[in-house]
């Protein structure tokens, strides 16, 4: 079984500094692979190590996919190799999908795409259901649990109300939880491993669609005084009290 | 000179950061320190991490990536307060490797990965400390058999390890010191755990030995070799209590810059007094030297040899400027240090130890004044 795990690379939110205008400045941030982005990685590794086959890693972005660090870094998550293609890793899901998805018909005979829940800095949640459509292939999302079957995998799905059991032909294109797994922390054997491991850099395709979406603006939240109110009570009392701060705000 | 890490080492010290992030390792510690437990759980996971690999050569299924690779990963832990003073059987296989019979390296080995205690030395006894020479445990053949009788104290990890390896004098021949391992299951053993101010987590016992009854294949390395093995290996243990010191350090100033900038008193943040200002000045430097200096040794260890000199001085600086820092980031949280139960109460009590164990201050200020003037001795 050969899988695809997308991922992408992100300024580590901790390193993001807001400035007094509410603007982001990432010019500090180091780059990281995004934190749900693992969850696919992580999914897919146990599937192959069970299934047998191979764990592709698929990235699209600009100079910080050239990082060697970051590369080992998601390698020793549990990839067996990885594509990179050049791009914008600003351009928005339809850009990115369409991009990703002419990997994935270049890497060729891929069973499954796992992505995680969103990106770590946009968390839009669109690319994994446009690559499905541009790929023509059964696509879900808010994977909570995956098993492969034969010819096709069961898939759980967490909704709001109970949790979907649906039995998804392949190959699909799946978008994980965060919560369908504890994604591993790559040992120090997997580490050296994984500077050894085949990267393998990609061109986008020519004629990349035109943007469909318009970022307005990013900004931070606005700074609110701490309210300084203290709650005390019984249980029942404070639960009171809360809901009726809940229900003022 | 050139500090950086490795992109495999600055990986490593990461995901040490992110197992050390993802859950609330200090309760557990708080925990494992008030009952004298050995945080195995959590030295396990360093394992699965493969800590006690890095300084395990190649040949032994280890990785062999050196004592500045060691050092990074010490730091990150002691940033987070963890107790890595019990992390020293790990990378010491060298000793057991270098001295040990096969079979003896067998028995070692086995614990590799599993996060267990394995082993110490026994070397010091009521009337054997600093001055080792002094010590009166002695062995003598009987009947093709060897029988130890003696008794050892203040001996770390004896609690809980499966093998000690034993300093004792020849019974026909006082002068002849050799050591033994010794299986702690075996009869006429008798180990009393006894309470300690700090390095809790680490047991401390008294070991009785009453006539236990050994065989030849038992003794570690040469016989007659036992005093010299021993002066050896020191310089390793000294190094990783200084590194072990250094990092600790490290939470306990960041704690107290932390409390600093956010505690309030006469409507400005306490860092702004200028009698803490000096107080972190001072620590940043301690810190500062300390980490030039356990890295230049860890170098020095990797490619050209660490002298008994630099592992001495390593030890004796780390120890007390480490507890310097500790205690000024103290005096900085006030009340919030000493009453409660804030971690910087168990590292302060854990240096104060180490000013003890492992070679006193005062061995290390012998050592290391030898070593600079043998250098200009004519």
């Amino acid at each position: 079984m050969r899988i695809v795990a997308c991922i992408k690379a992100a300024p580590e939110d901790q390193d993001i500094h807001v400035a007094p205008d509410r603007t982001l400045d990432l010019s500090r941030a180091a780059w990281k692979v995004g934190a749900y982005d693992l969850n696919a990685v992580e999914a897919g590794r146990r599937l192959v190590d069970e299934v047998g086959g191979e764990l592709v890693g698929l990235s699209m972005g600009g100079e910080a996919l050239a990082a060697t660090k970051l590369r080992k870094d998601v390698l020793s998550r549990g990839l067996d190799r990885l594509v990179v293609v050049a791009g914008d890793p600003a351009g928005d899901a339809l850009q990115t999908a369409t991009a990703l998805a002419a990997a994935v018909n270049e890497i060729g005979d891929v069973d499954l795409v796992l992505l995680g829940a969103g990106s770590a800095d946009r968390y839009a949640q669109q690319v994994g259901t446009v690559l499905g459509a541009l790929l023509g292939r059964p696509t879900l999302n808010a994977v909570d649990h995956l098993e492969v079957q034969r010819d096709h995998v069961r898939v759980e799905r967490l909704l709001e109300d109970g949790v979907q059991v649906v039995d998804v032909p392949l190959p699909a294109v799946l978008a994980v939880t965060s919560g369908i797994n504890t994604p591993r922390i790559a040992g120090m054997k997997d580490i050296l491993a994984a500077g050894k491991k085949p990267v393998l850099e990609v061109t986008p395709p020519v004629g990349a669609p035109a943007a469909t979406t318009r970022t307005v603006s990013v900004l931070a939240p606005e700074q609110k005084d701490r309210g300084r109110v203290l709650v005390e009570g019984t249980a029942t009392e404070v639960a009171q009290q809360l809901a009726q701060f809940l229900k003022a705000l | 000179m050139d500090f950086r890490l490795t992109d495999e080492q600055q990986l490593l010290v990461e995901n040490v950061r992110e197992l050390m992030a993802r859950e609330n390792w200090d309760a557990y510690f708080a925990e494992c320190d008030r009952t004298h437990t050995y945080p195995e759980r959590w030295v396990k996971e360093l394992c699965d991490l493969g800590f006690d690999l890095i300084m395990l050569p190649e040949e032994h299924g280890g990785l062999n990536l050196g004592l500045v690779t060691l050092t990074a990963v010490y730091e990150e832990l002691g940033r987070w307060g963890a107790p890595t003073y019990v992390l020293y059987q790990l990378p010491c296989f060298d000793t057991i490797l270098r001295e040990g019979s096969p079979e003896q390296i067998a028995k070692v080995l086995a614990y590799v990965g599993t996060g267990k205690q394995i082993w110490n030395s026994a070397c010091t006894e009521p009337g054997a400390g600093s001055d080792v020479g002094s010590l009166q445990t002695t062995y003598t053949r009987r009947d093709g058999k060897i029988y130890l009788t003696g008794h050892k104290t203040f001996i770390t990890s004896s609690a809980h390890v499966p093998f000690l390896v034993v300093m004792a004098r020849s019974a026909a021949d006082p002068t002849v010191f050799t050591e033994f391992f010794l299986d702690t299951s075996l009869p006429g053993v008798r180990i009393e755990p006894l309470e300690k101010l700090g390095l809790r987590m680490d047991s401390c016992s008294d070991v009785y030995l009453e006539d236990v009854e050994l065989d030849e294949s038992d003794i570690f390395g040469t016989e007659g070799n036992g005093f010299k093995r021993g002066i050896k290996d020191f310089d390793f243990e000294r190094f990783l209590v200084a590194a072990s010191d250094y990092a600790v350090a490290i939470s306990a100033f960041e704690d107290a810059a932390r409390y600093a900038n956010a505690r309030v008193q006469f409507g400005k943040p306490i860092g702004r007094f200028q009698l803490n200002q000096l107080k972190f000045t001072e620590m940043a430097i301690r810190l500062d030297a300390m980490k030039n200096m356990v890295y230049e040794a860890a170098w020095h260890y990797d490619t050209d040899g660490m002298t008994a000199t630099q592992a001495a001085m390593c030890k004796y600086y780390c120890v007390n400027a480490a507890f310097e820092v500790v205690d000024d980031a103290m005096q900085v949280m006030g009340g919030v240090s000493v009453a409660g139960d804030h971690r910087i109460q168990r590292i302060w009590r854990d240096l104060r130890v180490d000013r003890i164990s492992g070679g006193t201050d005062e061995m290390m200020i012998l050592t290391v004044a030898k070593g600079v003037l043998r250098t200009f001795a004519s």
